[in-house]
């Protein structure tokens, strides 16, 4: 008598077989008692395996409402027809940005002295907006006027005259949009993340954000806060805040806190799209090994907490930026 | 009320188990289901419970990549036991109940992928013949491939750790 295989008992248990299949089966079992005791080992394993699992559950579980489901479903195929859209967007600022390079690159190699590395901040004090393509090849310069310049010019000459020295800017330096290095009370980026987000994101006060986001609410006590944005978020969740915090020197901190992936994606957006020190870009480009212009970097620090998490960026030492968070983190755990 | 709607009702909440037991983020799993019933709003499959629980799996492996990306892209703070990616039960949970699930979860994690999928396929209430067509599988073998997962998966479990608890349960 040919007795049931394992792996039928199971399918037989998990009523994974036909009719047919389960009267043949009964009956042997019927008549075979080492079967049934197989039978009962696998009914008894298959509880076991149910209950263990059972312990792997969420802790809650709150269906939205199907009808916002279908909302969102909504948005979300606008939103894919945006992004069809922005990627058209982005994909001609590619091509701008390419051919700025090309002209400037052939415009500086027929240059043939190095003297054309200069400050970012002296760029930005001179020309708020760089120079484009067009602008470069419709001022030539004389040529000669630069050749006797030393190599190691320095940069604070250059702001001296800035009448004479704009034009040298526009026929060789880079075509890098200046890093907004040092903020200000006046001059924090407002626009800064909201731009990024379509709008999705808002301005509050820091008592209307407390009451949305209670003790969660990123900050380092006894700095006096300067801006705080919010982004939309779904009902019943804490959303993304960025709390700008002002040292006594006028530097700008921002707090970061919310859903991993939103912020993560924030940051990542940052450092693809945002002329700041973030860009690995900025920090490469013709800085003077002077180390003031380090102090003025900003540097970011980011911890996950559970599906959370915290950023702290501003220009500060790595290691300040690094107390802070921890410190941070301690206490919005214990509150 | 729309064929969705129905299963939206019905399997939703194993949906966000099933993610659960891959991304170990309630608010996560939550949200990718959320995310899968949209999808499945926008597509409207022909067969949507085995659709839903594919597409699931589909964003749980995309999830475990986007979390390896974000490891590569920020400056966590590596030996930091704070800034380590934790399974943080809620606070209120209790210790006990947080070690019982540490042990499943160790047990599971000990399993073949094919055999941790099957599993949980199963156990969010699909059928051989679903399970087989969403993994590639003979529904012949899905009986084999579950005999074997629930075996090792208890093997694993007591091996660990004491099985007291369970036996109390279930004597």
């Amino acid at each position: 008598m040919r007795h049931i295989p394992e792996e039928e008992l199971h399918a037989y248990l998990d009523q994974a077989l036909s009719r047919s299949q389960c009267v043949e089966i009964e009956s042997h079992l019927a008549a075979c008692p080492s079967c049934q005791a197989a039978r009962d080992g696998i009914a008894a394993l298959r509880d076991r395996t149910t209950a263990l699992l059972a312990r792997l559950a969420p802790p809650r579980n709150f269906p939205p409402s199907f009808d916002l489901l279908r909302s969102r479903a909504a948005v979300s195929a606008d939103q894919r027809r945006r992004r069809v859209h922005r990627g058209a967007w982005a994909a001609s600022l590619v091509a701008a940005v390419g051919l700025g390079w090309t002209a400037n690159y052939l415009t500086s190699a027929r240059l043939t002295t190095p003297t054309r590395i200069v400050h970012p901040v002296a760029v930005a004090a001179n020309e708020p907006t760089p120079p484009t393509p067009a602008t470069l090849t419709s001022h030539p310069v004389p040529v000669s006027s630069h050749r006797t310049r030393p190599a190691n010019h320095p940069v604070a000459r250059q702001v001296e005259n800035p009448a004479q020295d704009s034009g040298s800017h526009r026929t060789a330096v880079p075509v890098v949009p200046a890093p907004v290095l040092q903020l200000s009370s006046i001059d924090i980026p407002r626009t800064d993340f909201e731009m990024e987000l379509d709008g999705m994101w808002r301005t509050m006060s820091w008592d209307g954000a407390q009451a949305a986001a209670g003790d969660q609410l990123p900050h380092i006590d006894g700095l006096p806060v300067v801006q705080v944005q919010v982004q939309a978020s779904e009902q019943g969740k804490v959303p993304l805040m960025v709390v700008a915090q002002q040292l006594a020197s006028g530097q700008v901190i921002r707090t970061i806190e919310g859903p991993m992936n939103d912020v993560s994606h924030l940051l990542a957006k940052r450092t693809m799209t945002d002329p700041d020190p973030l860009a690995p870009g900025a920090k490469t480009n013709s800085k003077p090994a002077d180390s003031a212009a380090d102090d003025h970097t900003d540097r970011t620090m980011a911890m996950q907490r559970g599906d959370r998490m915290l950023v702290i960026t501003g220009a500060l030492p790595s290691d300040s930026l690094l107390a802070m968070i921890r410190r941070l983190n301690a206490e919005m755990r214990s509150k | 009320m729309d064929e969705l709607e129905q299963l939206y009702q019905t399997t939703y909440t194993a949906v966000v188990r099933f993610l659960y037991r891959k991304v170990w983020d309630a608010e996560r799993a939550e949200d990718l289901a959320q995310e899968v019933f949209v999808r499945a709003l926008t597509h409207r499959p022909e067969k949507p419970r085995a659709w839903v629980f594919a597409v699931a799996a589909n964003l749980a492996r995309d999830e475990a990549r986007a979390a390896v990306r974000r490891r590569r892209h920020l400056t966590l703070l590596k030996g930091d036991p704070v800034a380590l990616p934790t399974i943080q039960p809620a606070a209120d949970t209790l210790v006990e109940h947080d070690e019982r699930m540490a042990a499943v979860q160790d047990a599971l994690s000990t399993l073949t992928h094919r055999d941790r999928e099957i599993l949980l396929l199963w156990d969010a209430g699909l059928s051989y013949p679903e399970i087989a067509a969403q993994t590639g599988l003979a529904v012949g073998a899905v009986g084999t491939t579950l005999a074997r997962a629930r075996r090792r998966l208890v093997e694993a479990h007591d091996r660990q750790h004491a099985p007291q608890g369970d036996h109390a349960a279930h004597s």
